[in-house]
């Protein structure tokens, strides 16, 4: 996963800089002077610090506007910590959230199955007065690629393929997969690859580095995150997860409950025809679009929106 | 239990100190990556450092040069080298030869700086004089401004193997290993004891080669001179 723990501290000073920078607090919230104005409440959307996550913000306040909502918007806060915080404080009242990653966070129980884990963590956002609507297909997860050819040549295209030709392959492994339960001791007890007997370089997963080494052939099999920008460049073959070993990862709105409270039905289905179309494909796309070709967030989450028949 | 317990229980775990992963395996990965860099750091730094401090020819230029391995940060060493060596060698082209590039090219500025200015320090009466007794220039050298100087470059040598010593940890990020593999390790598990204590063991190293090459410098003052300096100045 991509999210650097190490900054979660970094983070919480931000949170605290932010939620001091905020004069008078619940007068300025979003969802207050919205109720007020009646019919559509204005949007605060936030993001955690990194691309993807500010890139799907972006496509939903703009989705949002397009169907006659103000949207302010916070993006790139920081580690999930930060932006819970500013959920919790009315800073912001809409974010993106990776369904694995929140529920972990909120102490719910999590698994391949996206279904259960987003109910697990509805029943913690409740709590909290937050609501989580429909999650994308698409997930953003640790996964395993190949080589184009080397899935050709060994007819490669589920984990469980993998799982027969592992020991004739160089693998790219994160430092400490043995000690990650999703990773070494994952892969041995559902696909039966035992990490120990394999040909191992130990490089850091979802890198560059990683990247590069498949595609010059110094690995075969590289240790990456589902929607690396790197698998589309490469043209690497992501090998299906079809025993169910990482965490559901995928993308859905998290939004207050107030301000569900104060939108019209178009505010959920607005949200909803957004994720149903982000596939991890469709991501990896928009990964490469804004970290590739440096395309603004504002301009590539225009351009996927009105591809996708959204705005 | 405490943060501090906890990164104790890292160091007493037995798994720790055996197998693929152990501490000893890493350091020696460390020490071997930096050895190896410091050794061909000097071997490129310590000629060209000796031929511009004695002619002071080209001086301004190869400082310039040697600098460059300065100013480009380390991590940009490796991402410019790592794509060159896995073109040129696949599998052998990750780890080692990345790092080792990045490293080489941190250590010979120090290096260069040092015996150059070591070497123009030295007072010219001194070589005067030597070329009055019939002294080659190559004798002026080695006789006369190297021994003068040999503090001065050492001290270039010292503060080139801590530095390399200290960052030699970015090899974990092309996979060579190296303590720096376990503060990845720590990163992608969220195992912060395990980030400490690796980050105890490189300051460490980085202490002890310290600790060794200010022995070595104090050391490599030459016997004449540490007279002098001992009973004071020459009586006029």
């Amino acid at each position: 996963m991509r999210t650097n723990r190490m900054l979660a501290l970094g983070a919480v000073l931000l949170a605290l800089t932010i939620s001091a920078c905020t004069p008078g607090g619940g007068s300025t919230s979003p969802s207050a002077s919205a109720s007020a104005s009646a019919a559509k409440p204005t949007v605060t959307v936030g993001s955690a610090g990194f691309d993807e996550s500010a890139l799907v913000a972006e496509i939903y306040a703009q989705a949002l506007e397009a169907h006659g909502y103000t949207v302010n918007r916070k993006l790139q806060l920081g580690e999930r910590p930060v932006v819970q915080a500013a959920l919790a404080a009315n800073q912001v009242n809409l974010v993106p959230e990776y369904l694995g990653g929140l529920a972990s966070s909120l102490g719910a129980t999590i698994s391949s199955d996206a279904q259960a884990t987003f109910d697990a963590m509805q029943v913690k956002l409740a709590a909290k007065g937050l609501v989580a609507l429909n999650y994308s297909p698409g997930t953003d997860a640790d996964g395993f690629v190949v080589r184009q050819e080397t899935a050709t040549t060994l007819n490669l295209a589920t984990m469980s393929d993998l799982a027969k030709v592992a020991d004739q392959l160089v693998w790219g492994l994160a430092p400490g997969c043995p000690d990650n339960p999703v990773c070494g001791p994952g892969l041995k007890s559902t696909y039966g690859i035992d990490i120990s007997k394999l040909q191992v370089e130990s490089l850091p997963a979802c890198s560059g580095q990683m990247a590069q080494s498949l595609n010059s052939s110094a690995i075969d099999v590289a240790q990456v995150c589902t929607t690396q920008p790197d698998i589309q460049t490469f043209n690497f073959v992501l090998l299906k997860d079809d025993k169910g070993l990482q965490p559901a990862q995928n993308i859905a709105p998290v939004a207050r409950k107030d301000l569900l409270d104060a939108a019209p039905d178009d505010f959920e289905a607005t949200l909803n025809a957004v994720s149903a179309k982000l596939t991890t494909a469709e991501l990896t796309k928009l990964n490469v679009e804004v970290s590739v070709n440096q395309v603004s967030l504002a301009d590539a989450a225009h351009q996927w929106l009105t591809d996708n028949g959204l705005i | 239990m405490s943060f501090l317990g906890e990164v104790a229980a890292w160091f007493g775990d037995p798994a720790s100190w055996a197998g693929s992963n152990s501490i000893p395996l890493r350091a020696w990965e460390h020490v071997a990556l930096s050895a190896a860099s410091l050794a061909v750091a000097a071997a490129i730094a310590l000629p060209v450092g000796l031929f511009i401090g004695h002619t002071n020819r080209g001086a301004r230029i190869a400082i310039a040069i040697a600098n460059i391995g300065r100013a480009v940060p380390s991590v940009g060493w490796l991402g410019i080298a790592l794509p060159i060596t896995l073109a040129l060698f696949e599998r052998g082209g990750l780890g080692f030869l990345p790092a080792f590039v990045a490293l080489v090219a941190l250590g010979i500025p120090p290096i260069v700086t040092n015996t150059y200015a070591g070497l123009r320090e030295v007072d010219a009466d001194l070589l005067e004089a030597g070329r009055g007794m019939g002294m080659r220039e190559l004798q002026l050298l080695g006789r006369v401004e190297v021994p003068i100087a040999m503090p001065v470059i050492m001290a270039g040598v010292r503060s080139s193997a801590v530095t390399i010593v200290a960052t030699a940890t970015l090899a974990a990020l092309v996979g060579g290993g190296t303590l720096g593999d376990f503060i990845l390790q720590g990163l992608y598990v969220n195992d912060h004891p395990r980030i400490f204590g690796a980050a105890v063991l490189v300051a460490l190293l980085a202490l002890l080669t310290e600790l060794a090459f200010g022995f070595l410098q104090r050391r490599s003052i030459s016997p004449g001179l540490r007279s002098v300096t001992d009973s004071g100045p020459l009586p006029g």
